[in-house]
């Protein structure tokens, strides 16, 4: 009998552990590692962050959803990995702390015959002081942080209401932020919501973010065809921003958020100070700090883990100028290069580097989106990975089987503009190969009939059947593995 | 009148056929078919 554990219970984490389950099933044991109770369907916290929702119909508990699929569930952190064991054993474990009430605070290991580190990131709210809802800013990372963004809303529109004038401030907290694509669906459904309260007039709303230029969201931007032009998400992106008449900061590093003022630098090293009244500013990601020991107990976190935390994985890290980056310089197993029965998923493997170009201020500040790699391309991460280790364990094959680079992939991605049946919208968009390929669709880096963008209702009404699609296949009822990621 | 800003000429602004086949139900309801049966594509093509 075999025992694959898997760090972290996010899309990708959750994805293999359930095609795990199926493919393997009680003839093998497969653990779930998260420190939360709660499974979360990120993408509509968006909507719990205007009020929209309520926490509960965006989450629902793991523990049942587990032991009804014969998945071993403990709520924990994962501390440290040691992947060869240590002196007294070879058996490979993870050291976890438990999270759960009555438990915290206790740490055991877990040993492994494959490890899957699906860990999703840590958000970095240190990294810009002043950030975070701990202190001077709001987020919807969580569904909790976006309950709490959407009782400060509702205070802002009844002041609205009462007649003052306020001002909103959606982004990203640092220059080196990823997921603008959140803040973006943010920043309209908010601008939506404060319409529909009939206090549009009172609100000034400024989206500040680390984009060199609008609808860049991480991936270099996209190139479109439309009306007989092939033309940059840039300016569909702008005219949205002018139709709902929210203003825009693009090149923005934040490096300091104080009570009502966030400090910022712009590209061209100017200093500016914004005040604001409500600030929705997302912070960037780190790995989670797992730590990682060879059997005779020296450090191998440096070697195993890229600087920022995430897991090194099967990709070209080679350090190189924009200009010499390769789409297969990405990964496409997603195996630790070390230790073959160790893989990275999601937003926790290492990129080789980012799709967007990076650039710096004349001061040597970083501004560069980091490349996204959640949702769609998250969840097909999780199934290769799955799919690839039950080859190992039923036919012991010695290498993945599967592969999926996001050079090869493509994305469809839905993000809100206002969550209406008749009056809402959303951007659909897909595009292939998510990191933009040069060599095979020179000029516009991706393939022009299959990269497509709208904006309508019928957005709106996917985004919001998706929700519940994506719901059903996590909790694992009757069919949910007929649904893609 | 107030005078448009630098940005708000340069960006290309939708007329008003656009901004009413956005919501209009027959049309979206056409694009609802069309954008589902593109991500199916693309989820095939990534799968």
């Amino acid at each position: 009998m075999s025992r694959v554990v898997i760090l972290g219970a996010g899309i990708s984490g959750h994805t293999a552990a359930q095609i795990l389950s199926r493919k393997l099933g009680r003839k093998h044991e497969v653990v779930v590692v998260s420190p939360n109770r709660s499974w979360n369907w990120i993408p509509s916290n968006i909507w719990v962050g205007v009020g929209l929702m309520k926490p509960e119909e965006v989450t629902f508990e793991l523990k049942p959803v587990y032991e009804r699929m014969g998945i071993t569930h403990e709520q924990a952190r994962a501390i440290a990995i040691h992947p060869e064991g240590d002196a007294s054993s070879p058996a490979p474990y993870v050291t976890i702390e438990r999270t759960e009430p009555g438990k915290a605070g206790e740490r055991e290991n877990v040993t492994y015959d494959y490890l899957v580190n699906a860990t999703g990131p840590k958000l970095n709210f240190a990294a810009t002081p002043g950030l975070g809802p701990e202190q001077n800013s709001l987020s919807v990372c969580t569904y909790g942080h976006a309950a709490q963004t959407a009782e400060a809303l509702k205070t802002a529109i009844d002041r609205m209401r009462a007649g003052e004038k306020l001002t909103f401030v959606v982004g990203t907290g640092h220059g080196l932020c990823t997921c603008e694509g959140a803040a973006f669906e943010y920043a309209f459904n908010l601008e939506f919501e404060i319409r529909n309260a009939g206090v549009r007039e009172q609100a000034k709303i400024v989206f500040l973010t680390n984009e060199a230029e609008l609808g860049d969201f991480g991936v270099d931007g996209l190139q479109l065809k439309r009306g007989g032009y092939v033309m940059p998400s840039r300016a569909f992106a702008e005219s949205l921003f002018v139709e709902r008449g929210v203003e825009w900061v693009t090149g923005a590093h934040v490096n300091r958020v104080d009570p009502g003022e966030v400090h910022y630098e712009t590209l061209d090293g100017e200093m500016h100070a914004l005040a604001f009244d409500f600030a929705m500013l997302l912070p960037p990601f780190t790995g989670v700090g797992l730590q990682a020991f060879d059997r005779a107990g020296t450090d191998i976190t440096a070697e195993l883990f890229a600087p920022n935390g995430f897991m090194r994985v099967d990709a070209n890290y080679t350090a190189k100028p924009y200009e010499e980056w390769r789409a297969d310089d990405w990964p496409k197993t997603y195996q630790c290069p070390r230790y073959a029965n160790v893989f990275a998923v999601g937003i926790a493997f290492a990129p080789p580097h980012a799709l967007s170009r990076p650039r710096k201020t004349k001061n040597g500040t970083a501004i560069a989106p980091a490349p996204p790699r959640t949702g769609m391309p998250s969840g097909i991460m999780g199934r290769v990975v799955a799919l690839s280790i039950v080859d190992m364990i039923q036919n012991g094959a010695e290498k993945p089987s599967h592969t999926a680079s996001m050079a090869q992939m493509g994305a469809a991605c839905v993000a809100s503009a206002g969550a209406s049946f008749w009056k809402g919208s959303a951007a659909s968009m897909t595009m292939f190969p998510v990191v933009p390929d040069y060599e095979r669709f020179p000029g516009a880096g991706r393939d022009l009939v299959h990269t497509t963008g709208e904006i309508g209702s019928a957005g709106h009404w996917i985004k919001r059947i998706l929700h519940h699609m994506f719901l059903y296949k996590a909790k694992g009822r009757p069919g949910w593995w007929l649904i893609p990621e | 009148m107030t005078q448009p800003t630098e940005r708000e000429r340069d960006a290309m602004k939708p007329g008003r056929w656009v901004l009413f086949f956005r919501t209009c139900v027959v049309y979206q309801l056409w694009r609802f078919v069309w954008i589902n049966l593109r991500m199916l594509r693309m989820i095939r093509m990534s799968h």
